[in-house]
């Protein structure tokens, strides 16, 4: 069971009692919940809050293979997954991402949580943009979905 | 034939439209088309390294959500979107 969803937070922040309430369920032993939450810190420079942007129907496709691919990757069929990210203006401290996942056993859990989260990292095409304390802003290099052409 | 490129990430900088058109030849490719952004960084922001190697280190997509290489031909109005460098979370 997956939910996979893009949150503009002009509209909504990103509840983590809605993901506890989405994967809870007797058939599992074991949850973990990751958040991912703005820092004042990058690259020696202070941070006062990111812009996120993302193409929605990408992300939430990446978002389904990743947790297909743990059905053959990991082999861990039986499992509740809850993944959300933030698109638009986040302060410090507010969160970005939330992936929240159930299974059987911790074993699985962890595996699979931060299978997702480094998945997602690779693959679901987000951007960020960092705002800092002098007004300045700048969009962070991130990875080529392909080699460069120069 | 009008090309339309939807913009994301550090490529939004290059217009404040969130989107470039270009006329193209008709079986252009995605190759033809970092050119035209190449060109038009060129003109517009005197070539700025960083956006030209944000156009040469970009995927681009199809109106129907799919990755295209760069010998993908454009064949009728189409609207792309270019991918820059990822990095979410």
């Amino acid at each position: 069971m997956l939910h996979a969803k893009i949150i503009d937070t002009k509209e909504k922040k990103l509840s983590i009692i809605e993901a506890e309430n989405f994967i809870s369920s007797h058939d599992y032993g074991a949850s973990i919940f990751f958040t991912g939450t703005v820092r004042n810190q990058n690259d020696n420079k202070s941070v006062i809050g990111i812009t996120y942007d993302s193409h929605d129907t990408l992300v939430t496709n990446s978002f389904q293979e990743i947790y297909n691919e743990a059905d053959q990757k990991l082999n861990i069929k039986d499992k509740s997954v809850y993944i959300e990210h933030a698109k638009g203006y986040l302060n410090l401290g507010e969160i970005s991402i939330i992936i929240a996942v159930a299974c059987k056993h911790r074993d699985q859990a962890y595996v699979l949580s931060r299978y997702i989260i480094e998945e997602i990292k690779k693959r679901a095409p987000i951007w960020k943009k960092e705002h800092y304390q002098n007004n300045d802003s700048a969009w962070l290099k991130g990875n080529p979905i392909i080699n460069e052409k120069n | 034939m009008k090309i339309k490129i939807e913009l994301f990430g550090a490529s939004r900088d290059f217009s404040d439209q969130n989107l470039l058109e270009f006329d193209v030849d008709s079986h252009s490719t995605i190759k033809d088309i970092r050119k035209k952004m190449l060109n038009y960084l060129d003109i517009n922001f005197s070539g700025n390294e960083n956006f030209k190697k944000i156009v040469n280190s970009s995927a681009f997509c199809s109106e129907n959500n799919n990755f295209i290489s760069d010998n993908y031909k454009i064949t009728k109005n189409e609207k792309i979107a270019i991918i820059p460098p990822i990095g979410g979370g």
